[in-house]
């Protein structure tokens, strides 16, 4: 008899649990949790069988040993990865609908503090659209494309736990994170009903596992740098506003020999280098019954100017405990506390005051003026940006608790109940303080200084009670889930504020320091609820053939009693082709095919959105003036107002070659809305106050999802690289009578011209204005722009002004001439990840591009035409059109602008916004030797590079409503580059 | 569970809820009042300073800031058919209407006391008419919309302009219907003084039949609000735009306004046509033509009260000895005296943006030259002569009892313009006066203008002729094809696609 010992572990850390058995005996025993064990064997020349659900089997000869100690290798093949899905989990095998998963190790790669910005280029048919570069700024998360005006923000589940809505990712701790999935069908998140229109985002979070305690440590800290948009100085700014006066035979107001200063306001406003930090501490280990998770991190990440930040502390403790060996309780808790020091938006500001303004006004003229008047006022009546900074003071507060406990009980081995309880609090508390300032009279100041607070506070709930049936006959395999489950959610705010306080110091700047007359309050509750019903089949036959249906029934307080409640299907198939045994492609190691259908709604509309509204005012009468109410009507109802519904076909398969080494998965989508939701604005004369909510058609919106994969080790080298593309396009349908244009994003400055329109049979929010063809260089050419019976299309016009194209040829230039000049969705976009490691040194590079987008650059408006006396961009009094420079493609500078180059929306401003961008790039390197302790250090760039032909700070710009917003640069503040060294350590 | 499901829309009342009561209606007919200068939003109301700078009366003014949108509009000089002030002013008007048209209909739903809702009635259809009146004389025929029903459905959007006789029909309607509901303004409670009277609707009747050049009609329905001695001119010309004098014995009909920041009441013009050394912005200032045309009348006491010019002692305010118009940013360093607030009725601190002076919209000197203009046309021209005698009389100007024909007529409308310049009617007047079938606006700008050629080659006024950021050649530009009528809203022809047409020449 011979025994050998030994310990097991997996990663260097024990491994309790492994079997290790004499091989052809039933002679074996376990690992304990140290992972040691101890085997007495048997046989002359025994085999040694080791193994363990999710690892490699190893067989090892044992004839003469008396230790066998392994580090096993897992063995997670893709297919067999648990995925989360709606109420429950399945294989990657038998997922029948499309689903996109982000493993949270990659999501920390990114030290940005916010999960969903990390998420972007990672996971196929998912476009995260960044929020600009401002701290705790949240980005627009788009799931295959555009298919409703309302919000594009996916339902988030977290944990099992559907959170309200407006609820985005910034409050998790992304090293908290296990994984993300992302349910892109119908077929996958038709289980959520009415809340699922945009997709679902389930994110699950880490959990202890049995075993030793297991500590890790990170810290990184950043840098942020900032590109520096040039603009002109003094001097060509003077010289700008002397030829635009000139040439319009106004006189010139500035002599440019008595210019000797110039301020650079860039300077003044923004810092170069902002920074970033982050420090996570988890522990989490457990025995047998009892496991654990804890984890409390910080984040910080200041702005770019002397006010703002933002700062984040999560805990979190997540316990499963076996209260016996068929009752096992999940109780997760997660305070957080989120602080912002609200960054000043001054980016316009900034641009557009004149260099010629210095930024105090003499010491000798500050007497009787209190620290916040002290700023110099611009002529072009743009407001000091460095006073507005210093004169901010503007902080929200955030505390947060979520509690999510699932009580589970097995009654049979194939048959289990549940109970899920999440709950989520909230308070959010404002403070702002606008100090009393006088700059310029009633043109640049604060009369009366005042603070205000707000207070909100939510509340919501969601239960969830699931009946789970799981068995397997043979090759038969059914899964069936039925379920009720409740939402609710409450919230209240309540606002003061009042003038004058008494001493202008940090100490009064609370209600009870002030004193004066205006007085405000405000404060109100808003609530809504979600009842549902839902049920789900699964069947496998011999794990080839799949096929899966679902059922939701919810009803809404958020619509009239009679169109409360509504139902949604799904149904889904998939085959496993390369399971079939006459499948024998030998580098083909996996092929699976699939199609599916779902419904889902969008209950996202303001509650009050089929309500005449009314609001109150003041006016007076009477011999001694009076203050009497009035009332007046300040929004249209629509009773006729129902729900937006989502259907989707998509089919896709997925494969994977050389044991999957490569593997590959391509899902093709048609999604369309039915019923649109568009707040559609009335023709003026119906003296509507504002935009009215109605379904105006359908959408249609399709696509390719594809993603590639490459996983290999050689020799020392572990290679990875997945790369994402994506294409999508979404176009209207059907529209509803008087509603055949649907028209948005009106802008004053282009005589309210709306810059967006959508047409029946095109695609959506397409950019809408005239057709430019060049720049006048002589009388001639003006004159011979003229219709074909004579008539002058532009007589105002001059040379170097701009060509606008007569569409219908009448020798007028009008509404009849706007076209569409530009399409701000792009041919594609994708996302490349690549990682190595070589034997201690890690090494990643992320990247993301979108190609064949249009942009439409609004600060074009104020950078190449001085409107208004701002201040443009630098370089331009030598890229304007003169007659020494005919070349020039910006026209003519002019005040009174005739020909209304800067008065019309036209293709000037749209240009091609395609970009690449190196999102991440890090090296790392591992020490393994310090008291068995592992200590990673990494050095990461993010945002380092962009190639683009984009003219404007940066291409990766929306603002407002998605279909109105999309595409559109209204300028703000621009991606940070940063620079990050950290650490990781583990013992 | 069906209760679990019911979550009301909590603050927010229903129309059916608030529309219950007598109360509520009168709140809601308040609000129709408060939308008559647009809930003195200076945004929108700035328009009105706008036509008034498209005049021989008033410059842009502002010459520091750069202000092409104005500008344009002010000089004829490629008029912005997509400006903000039309799209505001032309959705504002309309908005009015729909105020009006909301109580008219859904009133009958409540009950109240019938004499009351006859009159809220009658206030209504008062405004309504003011409305449309606001919207003819500016853009010239609109789409006619008369109850709250027809904008919930769906034909709403397939309506057309109509013409102008049915726009000036359906304001006729209106103020007869108002002058029959309404009280007289001697009737009212004094917790009620400012609102609608039958006055009121008569006056504005009457300057309707002028419009429409119904001169007997006019000269009628005038001589039924003198008959009624509800209104008398006011011994001194100083009172009739006094901060200490709201709802004097002149006024028919005028805007209420008291100082209050709170509430955010008060009107603006003060401010925007205001001094920049004085908390204004300097916009519209009075052109040295105007002060002329006083001084050529040997008009000082209108003069006084009409403009203050830098330098010079504020008339009525003993505080000011030396006004400051801001030399470098006036165009022509002069302010609208009927819009100032002098220092001792100032509130402390001075609140710039709620001005308690009420803006008069209509005054009885108005009516009485409405009378004498509409009498002289229609052949009576010892009326005309009597009344424009009673107006010179009150500024202790002799009236040449001789005149008659065109003579007359040009004493009459030269007396409007003294008498009511700066108020804001300018424009208008002359727009609908006509020499030989030709409007007065296409004899005063263009290039042959009496006022191109003033400031081009006669005026020797050093303030203007000193400050050419604003350009002397004013109303050059001017096309009597054209600009007879502002142009129907950029915006509003590209949300019907085309179907309210634009303008001739726009």
């Amino acid at each position: 008899q011979q025994q050998i010992s030994g310990t097991i572990t997996a990663d260097g850390e024990p491994l309790p649990g492994v079997t290790i058995l004499e091989e052809g005996t039933t002679n074996g025993t376990i690992t304990d949790i140290e992972g040691t064990y101890t085997l007495n064997l048997q046989g002359e020349d025994p085999m040694v069988v080791v193994s363990m659900v999710g690892f490699k089997t190893t067989r090892i000869a044992a004839k003469g040993r008396v230790e066998i100690s392994l580090d096993l290798e897992e063995d997670v093949t893709d297919l067999e990865e648990v995925v989360v899905i709606g109420y429950g989990t399945a294989t990657k095998k038998e997922i029948t609908s499309s689903i996109s998963t982000v493993k949270g190790e990659d999501l920390t790669k990114m030290t940005v503090g916010n999960v969903s910005e990390s998420m972007q280029g990672l996971a196929s048919g998912v476009q995260v659209i960044s929020g600009g570069g401002g701290p705790g700024a949240s980005p627009q998360i788009l799931i295959r494309g555009i298919v409703t005006n309302r919000s594009t923000a996916p339902l988030i589940v977290v944990d099992g736990v559907a959170l309200p809505q407006g609820s985005n990712l910034n409050f998790l701790n992304p090293s908290d994170i296990e994984n993300i999935q992302v349910l892109k069908d119908g077929s996958a998140t038709s289980i959520y009903g009415t809340r699922a229109s945009n997709g679902v985002i389930i994110v699950n979070t880490k959990r202890g596992k049995s075993g030793e305690a297991k500590v890790t440590f990170s810290a990184s800290y950043g840098l942020k740098g900032l590109d520096k948009p040039e603009v002109a100085d003094a001097n060509e700014y003077a010289r700008v506003v002397n030829q635009r006066a000139a040439n319009d035979g106004l006189p010139e107001p500035y002599d440019l020999s008595t210019i000797t200063e110039s301020t650079d306001w860039w300077e003044e406003v923004y810092k170069d280098y902002a920074s970033v930090e982050n420090y996570n501490l988890q522990v989490s280990g457990g025995s047998e019954k009892l496991n654990y998770l804890s984890s409390v991190a910080y984040h910080k990440s200041k702005s770019h100017l002397e006010k703002g930040y933002w700062e984040r502390a999560t805990g979190r403790v997540n316990i499963d405990y076996s209260i016996s060996d068929k009752l096992f309780l999940q109780q997760d808790f997660n305070p957080r506390y989120e602080h912002w020091e609200n960054t000043p938006n001054q980016f316009w500001s900034t641009l557009r005051m004149d260099p010629l303004t210095p930024v105090y006004i003499p010491i000798d003229e500050r007497q009787g003026r209190n620290e916040y008047s002290i700023y110099a006022r611009s002529n072009n009546y743009v407001w000091n940006p460095v006073g507005a900074v210093n004169r901010s003071f503007n902080e929200t507060h955030f505390f947060g608790v979520f509690s999510n406990t699932n009580l589970e009980y097995d009654i049979t081995d194939f048959l289990s109940v549940s109970s899920r309880i999440g709950l989520n609090f909230g308070q959010t508390r404002n403070e702002v303080f606008n100090p009393k300032f006088v700059i310029e009279p009633n043109l640049e100041e604060n009369q009366q200084s005042s603070v205000a607070t707000r207070f909100d506070q939510n509340f919501s709930y969601v239960w969830n009670n699931l009946i789970k049936f799981e068995k397997s006959y043979g090759k038969h395999k059914l899964n069936a889930t039925v379920g009720y489950t409740a939402e609710y959610y409450q919230g209240h705010y309540l606002r003061g504020s009042r003038s004058d306080i008494i001493l202008n110091d940090e100490k009064f700047r609370y209600l009870d320091a002030t004193t004066g007359e205006s007085i405000q309050a405000q404060g109100n509750m808003n609530a809504n609820s979600l009842m549902s019903y839902l049920g789900r089949v699964m069947y496998n036959y011999d794990q080839r053939y799949f096929i899966s249906g679902s059922y939701r029934r919810d009803g809404s307080s958020r619509f009239p009693v009679a169109n409360q409640w509504a139902n949604f299907f799904s149904a889904s198939a998939a085959w496993d082709i390369s399971s079939e045994s006459f499948f024998n492609l030998p580098f083909v190691s996996g092929l699976k095919l699939k199609a599916g259908f779902g419904q889902v709604g969008n209950q996202n509309i303001p509650s009050s959105a089929f309500l005449f509204l009314v609001s109150d005012g003041s006016y007076v009468f009477g011999e001694n003036e009076d203050r009497v109410i009035t009332n007046q009507i300040t929004q249209f109802g629509n009773s006729n107002l129902q729900w937006e519904t989502v259907q989707d076909i998509n089919v896709g398969i997925e494969s994977g070659f050389m044991n999957d080494k490569l593997t590959l998965s391509v899902d093709y989508y048609v999604k369309e809305s039915k019923d649109l939701l568009f707040a559609t604005t009335l023709p003026l004369y119906t003296g509507s106050p504002s935009d009215i909510m109605q379904n105006v058609g359908s959408f249609e919106s399709k696509g390719l999802d594809i993603s590639l994969g490459y996983n290999d080790k050689i020799g020392d080298w572990q290679l990875s690289a997945l790369a994402t593309l994506n294409t999508n396009e979404s176009r209207a349908k059907a529209l509803a009578p008087g509603n055949d244009q649907l028209l948005a994003q009106k802008q004053a400055v282009f005589g309210n011209s709306f810059l967006k329109i959508t047409e029946l049979g095109k695609v959506v929010g397409l950019f809408y204005g005239y057709e430019t063809d060049g720049l006048f260089q002589n009388q001639t050419e003006i004159n011979s722009h003229s219709s074909d019976n004579g008539k002058l299309v532009q007589p105002a016009a001059q040379p170097g002004d701009m060509k606008f194209v007569d569409q219908n040829n009448d020798g007028e230039l009008n509404e009849e001439d706007l076209t569409i000049i530009g399409n701000p969705f792009p041919d594609f976009y994708a996302g490349l990840n690549v990682s190595a490691t070589y034997k201690n040194l890690d090494f990643t590079m992320q990247w993301y591009a979108s190609v064949g987008n249009d942009v439409y650059n609004y600060m074009k408006y104020f950078q190449t035409s001085g409107a208004g006396e701002t201040n443009v961009r630098k370089g331009l009094i030598d890229e304007v059109w003169t007659e020494s420079n005919p070349d020039a493609t910006i026209p003519r500078l002019t005040v009174t602008d005739q020909n209304g180059n800067f008065k019309r929306s036209s293709d000037y401003f749209v240009e091609d916004g395609s970009y690449a961008r190196l999102k991440n790039l890090q090296v790392g390197y591992t020490i393994n030797s310090l008291n068995a302790a592992k200590i990673r250090l990494y050095v990461s760039g993010q945002n380092l590079f962009t190639i683009t032909k984009y003219s404007g700070f940066d291409p990766e710009v929306s603002s407002g409503g998605i279909i109105n917003g999309y595409g559109m640069d209204f300028g703000r503040y621009p991606m940070s580059r940063t620079f990050v060294l950290g650490l990781d350590l583990n013992f | 569970c069906e209760d679990f499901l019911d979550e009301p829309v909590r603050s927010k009342p229903t129309l059916t809820e608030i529309f219950s009561s007598q109360e509520s209606v009168e709140a809601f007919v308040n609000g129709a009042y408060d939308g008559i200068m647009e809930n003195d939003w200076w945004q929108i109301n700035f328009f009105r300073q706008i036509t008034d700078m498209a005049t021989d009366d008033c410059w842009a003014g502002n010459t520091e800031q750069s202000r092409p949108d104005i500008l344009t509009i002010a000089h004829y000089d490629n008029v912005d058919v997509g400006s903000t002030y039309f799209m505001n002013f032309w959705n504002y008007q309309f908005r009015g209407i729909t105020r009006c048209n909301l109580i008219i209909q859904e009133m009958d739903n409540v009950d109240f006391d019938e004499d009351l809702k006859n009159r809220y009635k009658g206030e209504a259809k008062f405004l309504r008419a003011r409305f449309y009146f606001e919207l003819v004389k500016n853009f010239g025929g609109v789409p006619i919309i008369t109850t709250f029903d027809e904008l919930l459905k769906s034909e709403i959007r397939e309506y057309v302009r109509q013409p102008e006789a049915e726009v000036w029909a359906v304001i006729e309607q209106d103020l007869i219907d108002a002058a029959e509901l309404l009280p007289l303004k001697s009737e009212y409670a004094s917790k009620d003084l400012g609102r609608a009277t039958k006055g009121a609707a008569q006056a504005y009747l009457a300057k309707a039949y002028l419009f429409q050049e119904k001169w007997q009609e006019a000269a009628d329905m005038a001589n039924e609000v003198i008959t009624s001695g509800e209104y008398q001119l006011e011994t001194s010309f100083d009172d009739v735009w006094s901060v200490t004098n709201p709802n004097g014995v002149e006024s028919i009909f005028e805007v209420q306004y008291r100082s209050d920041p709170t509430f955010r009441i008060g009107g603006v013009f003060g401010v925007t046509t205001g001094s920049r050394e004085d908390g204004g912005w300097s916009w519209c200032v009075p052109t040295s033509n105007l002060e002329q045309a006083y001084l050529e009348e040997g008009d000082n006491i209108r003069l006084r009260n009409t403009i203050i010019k830098h330098g010079e002692p504020v008339y009525g305010d003993p505080e000011v000895t030396e006004f400051d118009a801001g030399l470098s940013r006036n165009k022509s360093a002069r302010i609208n005296r009927k819009f100032y607030i002098p220092t001792e009725y100032r509130e402390t601190p001075y609140s710039p943006r709620n001005l308690p002076l009420n803006h008069i919209l209509m005054r009885y000197a108005d009516l009485l030259l409405i009378y004498a203009e509409a009498s002289h046309f229609a052949g009576n021209e010892g009326e005309a002569l009597a009344k424009l005698k009673m107006v010179r009389d009150r500024v202790n100007l002799t009236t040449d009892m001789s005149l008659t024909g065109d003579a007359l007529r040009d004493a009459i409308w030269k007396e409007r313009r003294l008498e009511l310049a700066l108020e804001q009617h300018r424009l208008y007047d002359l727009r609908r006066q006509k020499v030989n079938g030709v409007p007065r606006i296409a004899t005063v700008m263009g290039p042959e203008g009496s006022f191109v050629k003033y400031n081009t080659q006669e005026s020797t006024d050093e303030f203007e002729l000193g400050n050419l950021r604003e350009k002397q050649s004013k109303g050059a530009t001017f096309d009597v094809d054209k600009h007879i009528l502002w142009p129907i809203p950029h915006s509003e022809i590209v949300l019907t696609e085309g179907r309210i047409e634009q303008n001739p020449n726009y």
